[in-house]
């Protein structure tokens, strides 16, 4: 079966993809560009973790034909630290993205690429939502950790960021120090004293010397770029 | 699951779309995708030939013209939900779009698709027929108006041909003494409805002078209560009246009952869901100002 050129600027750049036309959005973002940032949830439309940005609206990736996306412009979770309102907060992160960080928005996480999209299109639309609107809005987005409690403070920590006004403190503790060293790729520990000093990369020391978590040493299969 | 293959067409003017959909060989029409895609990857359909609408820009538009509301067929729900022009005159269109789906649907899903599909739990069949609306069909044999009250034939089928396209819904302008409203039940947030229904009120001083009511989920198709809309006609609107309607909407149903609901359930739900819609819709008519700062909110979740 014949394949389409299909062109789409996605997070700023524009991508040239050569398609079956049977390929769904979802699939060419995650399979053809590499940005599995954007998750399939349910496969039926429902879950709304496939949301992305596509020509300032929430879409659901999953519920469109790549062939349908030519000439469009998609935002995707990747691409929300580049966009112009990140670092408006106290981190280089979206405001977005520094609400759910901040405010616990999120567990296992497998829901929020989509919860974060489908809250960037509301406060496009409208920077200062009700905890109502905020619920009506990502009413297309299921999260089975959460109870959504979290997610519609952390739009709203992202409301007060855009706004001018002063978040909330987070009800988390959480150390800067191990929290960087998490960033770095490196595990987030408690006693926060050995990681500080040792920069928290066990691959730098010789392997890893705790007894359980993952072995940081070894290269894990990745998915979808041998496909 | 991944769909079959199948062969996308773009046409970007009807004339084209209609000459693509005569050649070919049972096509698919795909407009928002929202229904069909699902389906398609669920191989429950298997078109060899897709038709995508979604570059032909005339048919996307949404105004009054002369008689008539007309609904282009790439106008998205969201287009309804926020349109001034619907928010002021066409309360039943107001209701109804936000009650479907989700937003990231709305976005997509476009009226004259849900309606085409013809799907007996749809929304938007039964407000067509409550404001006595008509869809325009382009056919190779050219273009023809089919009313609502004969276009809904069975569950996911209609009256239109192979090879038709429906370019527009239109419904008759709503006046100034026209109100109209929408009553949805159903479970949760986004979910199609357990029973639903779509009233317009028309008065001529204090008493009814045109009438509409139509059912959502509790037949084979969405249904006309012409009964209803008769004995409202030339009534002074009241309780009395309404109850009255409401017992005939009832009678006119013939839902099934399902783990949700018995079918008694459900009757009695547009007995009471008709009242209501009907009241509402009577003070839409009567009141100024738009439509949508009537009625009840049915978007509340939660405290």
């Amino acid at each position: 079966m014949t394949e389409k050129d299909v062109v789409m600027t996605v997070n700023g750049t524009e991508r040239e993809l050569s398609v079956e036309p049977r390929k769904l959005l979802v699939h060419a973002i995650r399979e053809d560009l590499n940005l599995t940032g954007t998750h399939i949830g349910c496969d039926t439309g429902n879950c709304g973790a496939c949301t992305v940005y596509k020509d300032g609206q929430a879409v659901k990736s999953c519920l469109q034909f790549a062939v349908q996306a030519d000439g469009s412009e998609i935002t995707t979770v990747e691409g929300m630290e580049a966009l112009p309102e990140a670092g408006m907060g106290d981190s280089d992160l979206h405001p977005i993205q520094e609400g759910f960080k901040q405010m616990h928005g999120l567990q296992c996480g497998f829901c929020t690429p989509g919860m974060i999209m489908a809250g960037k299109a509301l406060l496009e639309e409208n920077d200062d939502p009700t905890d109502e609107e905020i619920r009506v809005n990502i009413s297309g987005n299921l999260c089975r950790c959460t109870g959504y409690q979290n997610i519609v403070k952390s739009i709203q920590y992202a409301s007060d960021v855009l706004n001018d006004r002063e978040p909330p403190e987070s009800p988390v503790e959480h150390e800067d120090a191990s929290l960087e060293t998490a960033a770095d790729g490196g595990e987030p520990t408690t006693d926060g004293g050995e990681t500080a000093s040792d920069g928290g990369n066990p691959a730098t020391d010789g392997g890893c010397s705790c007894s359980d978590g993952p072995d940081l040493t070894m290269d894990y299969p990745t998915g979808g770029e041998d496909r | 699951m991944k769909a079959a293959h199948f062969e996308h067409h773009e046409p970007s003017t009807v004339d084209e779309a209609v000459t693509l959909l005569d050649d070919l060989d049972d096509p698919t029409i795909l407009a928002g995708g929202q229904s069909l895609v699902p389906t398609m990857r669920f191989r429950l359909s298997q078109p060899d030939d897709v038709v995508d609408i979604n570059g032909i820009d005339s048919l996307d538009y949404l105004r009054e013209d002369g008689d008539h509301l007309r609904v282009g067929a790439l106008v998205r729900h969201a287009d309804i939900e926020r349109s001034a022009l619907i928010d002021e005159n066409y309360g039943s269109f107001a209701d109804a779009a936000p009650l479907i789906g989700d937003p990231q649907i709305r976005n997509q899903g476009t009226v004259v698709g849900s309606v085409t599909q013809a799907d007996p739990k749809g929304d938007w069949g039964s407000v067509l027929l409550a404001h006595d609306g008509e869809v325009v069909a382009r056919g190779p044999d050219g273009e023809r108006t089919i009313p609502a009250d004969e276009l809904f034939l069975f569950p996911y089928e209609t009256d239109l041909r192979p090879g038709e396209l429906v370019t527009e819904l239109r419904v008759p302008v709503s006046g100034e003494n026209e109100g109209s409203s929408y009553h949805k039940l159903k479970r949760k947030v986004g979910d199609y409805a357990m029973a639903a229904v779509a009233a317009r009120v028309a008065l001529d001083g204090e008493t009814i002078a045109d009438a509409g009511v139509a059912l959502t989920g509790v037949d084979i198709t969405n249904i006309p209560v012409p009964d209803a809309a008769e004995h409202l006609t030339g009534e002074v609107p009241s309780g009395e009246s309404f109850k009255r309607a409401g017992e005939l909407a009832a009678e006119a149903s013939n839902p099934e009952g399902d783990e949700h609901g018995s079918a008694g359930y459900k009757e009695n739900m547009v007995r009471v869901l008709t009242q209501r819609a009907l009241a509402d819709a009577t003070e839409r008519a009567r009141g100024e100002g738009p439509a949508g700062s009537y009625g009840t909110d049915q978007l509340t979740v939660g405290d």
